[in-house]
């Protein structure tokens, strides 16, 4: 134990030194450091899943340290790489059914990875009802995002309104750089088809978000 | 007659803190806020503290040795406030450690364990009788319970994992595009029912210091701060956080820090 301690005196004693000298690293030397972490501390199923974790350009510049803002040039970028991402329905509908988008709203499950183990399921959950209230009277709903009850009668539901639901849905970026809201068709996360219902979920006269 | 003086006492304080709750629950407007703080006070959590002593003591492993000679930061087997300071550099393994990575080397080097054995049962299945690590880190930090968070930055290395960590909270990636700051950036925010703790903001972040290893009613066991990092990366849909790495420490070396000052009060008990 002597023996140990001694060790551990004879490689303490010049960082006892060092200290008082130690400085915050310089930021790329911080990104070296942390992204090395993130290459060598996940594992994954397939090699390809570990892609999920190599940020895209806007993901790099919307990673912004505490109350940093972004400039003019990097939002512009970010509506740029966004409104050039989004893709429409190959039928060109951009109002699908609002009972299908419901369903998908409503489901938060869906390519989570545990035990080695993908999530297979024939399509993603869509994930809304986790941050935004939408049919009035729910309770088991997230407020990360604003509230969306009442969308439709609040807006109506002209092509107009389709059109900048669908791609707000698909990619918000190209409306609000950085946001909070996820990129859920550019991701992949979500297909054109299953934003299209969702579409009428949210603008439908008929759907429960938009009980009188 | 004393005793039927001492109950009414107790039926009278137990009325106070009834009443004394409601108009705290309608000010914040939290109809959870009751049930939380009644499952709180009955901590099933409290009895993976013995357990994890009893590990601690006894002679176990290929090397048949106990823990009473790992060092946590304050000298062998000094446990009283080590979980304070942590994670912090050690010399030893030249890393910034934290107190699962500390309790792994130890495991290892002291007891003979296989590493990879530990790290595959570290985080036991829901509603099993939990793992030797969780019961271990939960009693270790409880024996730092009523002291305050007062971990230091002053050796480079933890200079470095605290920018590491801060860097990885704002890091957005995978098909959420989600970092840590967006579902804990705010105040009062919930994903469903479930509470977001408000980490950019002091007195949310010292939650988060004083109250892991917890007990977590939904899995029935004792789960610690290592669980709480990789349960998000889940959700987030990204790859499997590996236990006790880089990652996880800078994460937790960040929000420690931040959260100096905390009283630390385990087990928590969360949803």
């Amino acid at each position: 134990m002597n023996k140990t301690w001694l060790k551990w005196a004879a490689v303490s004693t010049p960082a006892l030194i060092a200290l008082g000298c130690a400085t915050y690293p310089d930021q790329a030397t911080t990104r070296q450091v942390a992204e090395k972490m993130v290459s060598e501390d996940f594992t994954a199923p397939t090699p390809a899943l570990l892609k999920r974790l190599v940020q895209d350009r806007s993901q790099q510049v919307c990673s912004k340290i505490g109350d940093a803002k972004l400039t003019q040039e990097e939002a512009a970028e970010v509506v740029k790489l966004a409104r050039d991402s989004i893709r429409y329905p190959a039928a060109g509908k951009l109002v699908g059914d609002w009972k299908v988008g419901e369903k998908l709203a409503l489901d938060g499950a869906g390519d989570r990875i545990q035990g080695g183990i993908l999530e297979k399921r024939k399509e993603n959950g869509g994930l809304c009802q986790n941050c935004h209230a939408l049919a009035p009277g729910e309770i088991n709903v997230g407020n990360v995002g604003p509230s969306l009850t009442g969308y439709g009668l609040q807006r109506g539901n002209s092509e107009a309104i389709a059109k900048l639901t669908y791609e707000r849905i698909y990619n918000g970026w190209a409306y609000a750089p950085c946001s909070n809201m996820p990129r859920l068709g550019a991701t992949g996360h979500l297909t054109p088809e299953q934003i299209s219902h969702m579409v009428a979920y949210l603008i439908d006269p008929q759907s429960p978000v938009n009980t009188k | 007659m004393p005793r039927k003086q001492n109950s009414i006492t107790a039926l009278a304080v137990v009325c106070l803190a009834t009443w004394g709750a409601a108009p705290a629950m309608a000010q914040s407007g939290d109809p959870l806020a009751v049930g939380r703080q009644m499952l709180a006070e009955d901590n099933p959590g409290e009895l993976w503290i013995e357990r994890g002593k009893t590990l601690f003591h006894q002679k176990r492993g290929p090397q048949d040795a106990s823990l009473e000679q790992c060092d946590f930061g304050l000298g062998p087997g000094k446990l009283e406030g080590a979980t304070t300071r942590l994670p912090r550099y050690f010399p030893d393994t030249d890393r910034v450690q934290d107190l699962e990575s500390r309790l792994l080397t130890c495991m290892v080097q002291l007891q003979g364990f296989n590493r990879d054995d530990i790290v595959k049962r570290a985080i036991s299945p829901a509603g099993s009788n939990g793992s030797d690590v969780e019961a271990l880190t939960l009693y270790i930090t409880s024996r730092s319970n009523g002291m305050k968070m007062n971990v230091s930055l002053s050796h480079q290395k933890e200079y470095d994992m605290y920018k590491a960590g801060e860097y990885l909270f704002y890091r957005r990636s995978g098909q959420t595009d989600f970092a840590c700051v967006q579902c804990h950036g705010g105040a009062n925010k919930r994903i469903r029912l479930q509470d977001l703790i408000h980490m950019t903001d002091k007195k949310g972040v010292q939650e988060v210091v004083s109250t892991w290893p917890a007990y977590r009613g939904a899995h029935f066991v004792v789960r610690t701060m290592q669980w709480r990092l990789s349960d998000c990366f889940w959700q987030m849909r990204l790859p499997e956080l590996t236990y006790a790495s880089d990652v996880s420490i800078a994460l937790t070396t960040y929000l420690h820090y931040q959260g100096n000052g905390a009283v630390i009060k385990v087990p928590g008990f969360k949803r």
